[in-house]
């Protein structure tokens, strides 16, 4: 059997026919949705959005909205939070008389401790005078 | 907005599509799902046949991936099925003379036999007439693979055939 007799016998198969019933049934039941789908993107006002806008949502729409949704949701949440947060400084109550009393003698002592201010080091080191050595000695032995 | 013309879609195109997906399921109830489908998808998405050069090319692509899809839904739990399907429906017209019938009969055996790869390339070349590298792009894969599922799914039915084919030349 030489291959292009089997090739032109295969040809020569004739292949069942589309039921001709099928043609309306499929192209009612594709128009149907075609229909709707239309419908649906003149309800979502693609009319009144620019194409490009339009044509950057499309295919899903529902999801890009859901996703506006969302960050609308974050951004109030964000500012709730931002509003609440000086009411809740000034809402913490003042101090009482006893701890600004125990504080201003926690910083006596420290002071005392510490000694008076303008006896500074470097202050200090200011006021030294170098000396030739002869002269110092003089001063230790006196 | 109007939609694509459907009518002259289906008109030029339904019936080649409806002897392919026959023939790659084997299931009448499951080709009409598969076509329905097809116009389904033109219907909803009006742009989609924009800048598409051949037609037919591109309607067998849907076809072909929507067939395919629904095999691997099928799975091995409806390979029995397809099995007695084969036997039940053919891809091709029935016929009066006993000895045609015979070989039509034998044939369409034969090709649910092929992978349902080599079956598509099969009926593109046969039945539609197509070139390789029609095929190759309406299935989306190489040239060369084109020609090899061809020449091999050619090679089994000729062994299939080959005592039929004897008999009744």
């Amino acid at each position: 059997m030489k291959p292009e007799d089997l090739e032109q016998k295969l040809q020569r198969q004739p292949l069942r026919q589309i039921p001709g019933e099928w043609r309306e049934e499929i192209l009612s039941a594709a128009n149907k949705v075609g229909t709707a789908r239309r419908a649906v993107r003149g309800r979502l006002g693609e009319a009144s959005l620019p194409n490009w806008f339009s044509s950057l949502l499309w295919p899903h729409p529902a999801a890009w909205a859901g996703l506006a949704a969302v960050w609308i949701l974050i951004l109030a949440v964000d500012f709730s939070m931002r509003d609440q947060a000086p009411v809740t400084a000034e809402k913490s109550a003042p101090p009482s008389p006893e701890v600004i009393v125990e504080l201003k003698q926690q910083q006596r002592m420290l002071a005392e401790l510490i000694g008076p201010r303008d006896e500074h080091d470097a202050d200090r080191s200011k006021s030294f005078v170098p000396q030739p050595r002869s002269e110092r000695t003089e001063i230790l032995t006196a | 907005m109007r939609g694509p013309d459907l009518r002259r879609l289906y008109d030029e195109h339904a019936g080649p599509l409806y002897a392919f997906l026959l023939n790659l399921t084997r299931d009448e109830a499951d080709t009409r799902d598969l076509l329905q489908d097809v116009f389904v998808k033109l219907a909803r998405d009006e742009d989609l046949l924009n800048g598409v050069r051949d037609e037919r090319a591109f309607l067998v692509r849907l076809a072909h991936n929507a067939a395919i899809d629904l095999i691997r839904r099928r799975g091995t739990r409806d390979k029995t099925r397809e099995q007695f399907a084969a036997e039940i429906i053919s891809p091709f017209a029935p016929t009066s003379d006993p000895d045609e019938r015979t070989f039509r009969t034998v044939l369409a055996g034969a090709l649910a036999e092929l992978p349902p790869d080599q079956r598509a390339v099969v009926h593109l070349k046969l039945w539609e007439r197509l070139t390789f590298e029609q095929i190759a792009d309406a299935l989306d894969i190489p040239l060369n693979t084109a020609a090899s599922r061809y020449r091999y799914g050619l090679d089994k039915l000729r062994e299939r055939l080959r005592p039929i084919y004897e008999e009744i030349k």
